[in-house]
């Protein structure tokens, strides 16, 4: 069975941040990526970016957020669209580890660890999307004290918190029972509460939209299922470009039978999610009315660069995940960002376009305070993309990303996130 | 049970912006916060305070005013993540409690009633060096939504809205709604009205007589 039945007899490196017991190792397994001075540079670079999006924050926190291009008639921007995308992306490592040990079924070689560390990252940089976002981050214990346990917004922060906990439980679990610490069975049970919790952020966090009936292109049934569903294509693509990259920089080994069959689960995960967009565009456009108005704003409308991006790169991500003679590796790098990207814009698409579409079409006073582009009439503003970040908010979400990278390659240097097979 | 709510008339409604202006003033509203707006109605494709239609046959003149409809069945209630938004229990009004809130935005975009909640996105700044309207108004707060109260302060002792108070046309009324008595209720017996986006099932407990 899998690795971590015959973990045992590997059990000797610690949950230890000391340098000098690392070295020890070194003499047993290869640390070149370890001591690698590109990891640490990039260690280096993503510390300085993390510190650069601090100050930035801390810009937006004094100088106040009309420093955004958020506006009250389009309340959410950049930040929101980075934390549904990074709570996606943070999907796909959590499952490809933890369906083969919760099913019992043979596993992708050795990469569960790396696959769920980066799905921690991604955990911490979505959780850190939220907190920018926030007007008043300094009473966020709040949500401990007054939990409004009736809001999708409150779900989502119980439930990313539990996920984010469980994922490193998982990854301890997983680290223990190669050392023969914990039975495979814990192990086991560990990973099926991780898979169910996996699917409930997607949902959770699809609801936050999905529940409001205000907005014509969030309220639909479908959006939970679809949210799993992109999630699963943006993580796998993820955890794909990521193994492919580590293999290449020499930090592990992967058998390229194992990156193949990655790549067909991408490719069926990404025809699932297309086929969902398509049931999608059918039941808004069928019956005509707003629903077509929906329609027409993503195929031709200001919207459409990102939508047909996102048909046309995971397309062609699918053709190249399931024709065998183009699984060569640079194609399917290629092929994990075109998903990945094609992903990001369907978050743009559900984000801007929720806003993009008023229920009051109706003309006003407008001031700067109204809506991004006030300076002409109300059709005006609507005409191209209703809202457009701000350098701040660039530089922002920059920073928390890098965070992500920072703790992944934190990760990769002090952790045994190492395939043990051999 | 008290459910209070505004009917407003939208034959006798002139487009003048006084009940706009009253509201600001009354509330002490920052610079370029606007808790009720006035929309224009059929302005054509001139706009905002336009006529539409065509001259002499089908010239249209219309405003919707427009501020929290104080819904039956609020949706930002329901995602406020603190319970910073509510439901006032003895009046039916959906009240904001600026100290709670921690600006995270759920309510402005469940509320389908697109910007009749505003968020401070700066300091609040204002155009006179002292403060405006009652000195029951709540102090404005950076980074928190905010909205009408139903003139809050007013109503509890029983005065009227503000907006209501300086109305030229007297288009505006307001009272218990659960009081088949009162001059809503029978303002609403008697005419036809319509209320915002009905298809959304808010329940608003603001009515347009049409």
């Amino acid at each position: 069975m899998s690795e971590y039945m015959q973990g045992g007899a590997l059990a000797n490196d610690d949950l230890d941040f000391s340098a000098p017991r690392g070295r020890d190792h070194a003499a047993e397994r290869s640390t070149a990526a370890v001591k690698s001075p590109a990891l640490n540079v990039a260690i280096g670079v993503s510390a300085v970016a993390v510190l650069a999006g601090l100050a930035l924050w801390f810009m937006q926190l004094t100088g106040g957020m009309v420093q955004t291009a958020m506006r009250n008639l389009d309340s959410w921007g950049l930040y929101i669209t980075g934390f549904m995308f990074f709570v996606g992306l943070s999907a796909g490592g959590l499952i490809i580890s933890s369906v083969p040990k919760a099913l019992g079924i043979r596993g992708f070689g050795g990469i569960s660890k790396v696959a769920v560390f980066s799905s921690i990252a991604c955990t911490v940089v979505a959780i850190g999307l939220v907190v920018v976002d926030m007007g008043q981050p300094f009473r966020v214990w709040e949500l401990f004290v007054y939990s409004n346990l009736g809001s999708p917004l409150m779900w989502d922060i119980i439930v990313l918190a539990t996920y984010l906990i469980l994922s490193c439980v998982y990854l301890w679990a997983q680290i223990q029972t190669e050392r023969g610490k914990v039975s495979a069975v814990a192990l086991r049970i560990v990973s099926v509460i991780a898979l169910v919790t996996a699917v409930l952020v997607h949902s959770v966090t699809a609801w936050i939209f999905g529940l409001q009936q205000g907005h014509e292109m969030w309220h639909t049934a479908l959006l939970a299922p679809w949210f799993v569903s992109s999630a699963l294509v943006c993580g796998t693509a993820l955890v794909m470009a990521v193994v492919i990259g580590l293999r290449r920089a020499g930090y592990l080994e992967v058998e390229q039978e194992n990156v193949v069959r990655l790549a067909k689960l991408l490719g069926a995960f990404v025809l699932v999610d297309l086929y969902f967009f398509g049931c999608d565009l059918l039941t808004e456009g069928f019956p005509g009315g707003a629903g077509a108005e929906v329609v027409a704003l993503l195929t031709q409308g200001p919207l459409a660069p990102y939508f047909w991006f996102e048909i046309i790169g995971c397309a062609a991500c699918a053709v190249i995940c399931l024709t065998p003679a183009l699984r060569r590796n640079g194609l399917l790098v290629a092929a994990s960002l075109l998903a990945i990207a094609g992903i990001f814009c369907k978050r743009v698409q559900l984000l801007v376009g929720g806003f993009q579409i008023t229920n009051l079409d109706l003309p006003f006073a407008m001031n700067s305070m109204s809506v991004t582009y006030a300076d002409g009439t109300l059709a005006d503003a609507y005409a191209n993309l209703v809202y457009w970040p701000t350098p701040l908010e660039f530089g922002v979400t920059l920073g928390v990303v890098a965070l992500g990278f920072l703790i992944f390659f934190l990760g990769l240097k002090f952790l045994p996130l190492r395939p043990t097979e051999k | 049970m008290t459910r209070y709510g505004m009917v407003i008339d939208t034959k006798k409604c002139i487009g003048c912006h006084v009940c706009a202006m009253a509201c600001k003033t009354e509330n002490n509203l920052p610079n370029d916060v606007w808790w009720n707006r006035i929309l224009t109605d059929n302005g054509g494709e001139m706009g905002f305070d336009m006529v539409g239609g065509s001259y002499p046959d089908d010239l249209q003149f219309g405003y919707v005013p427009v501020a929290c409809q104080h819904c039956e069945n609020p949706a930002c209630v329901k995602v406020c993540p603190v319970g910073a938004t509510y439901k006032d229990p003895e009046t039916g009004v959906v009240r904001q409690d600026y100290d709670k809130c921690i600006g995270c935005r759920m309510c402005m975009s469940a509320c389908p009633y697109n910007g009749v909640r505003s968020f401070n996105w700066e300091e609040p700044a204002f155009h006179m060096d002292y403060a405006m309207g009652s000195k029951d108004a709540p102090e404005h707060q950076r980074h928190v939504v905010e909205k009408c109260t139903f003139c809050y302060h007013r109503t509890s002792q029983g005065i009227e809205p503000a907006c209501m108070h300086l109305c030229v046309g007297r288009a505006r009324f307001w009272g218990d709604l659960d009081d088949p008595t009162s001059e809503v209720s029978q303002l609403l017996a008697e005419r036809s009205h319509k209320r915002l986006l009905e298809e959304r099932g808010t329940e608003p407990s603001t009515y347009y007589l049409v």
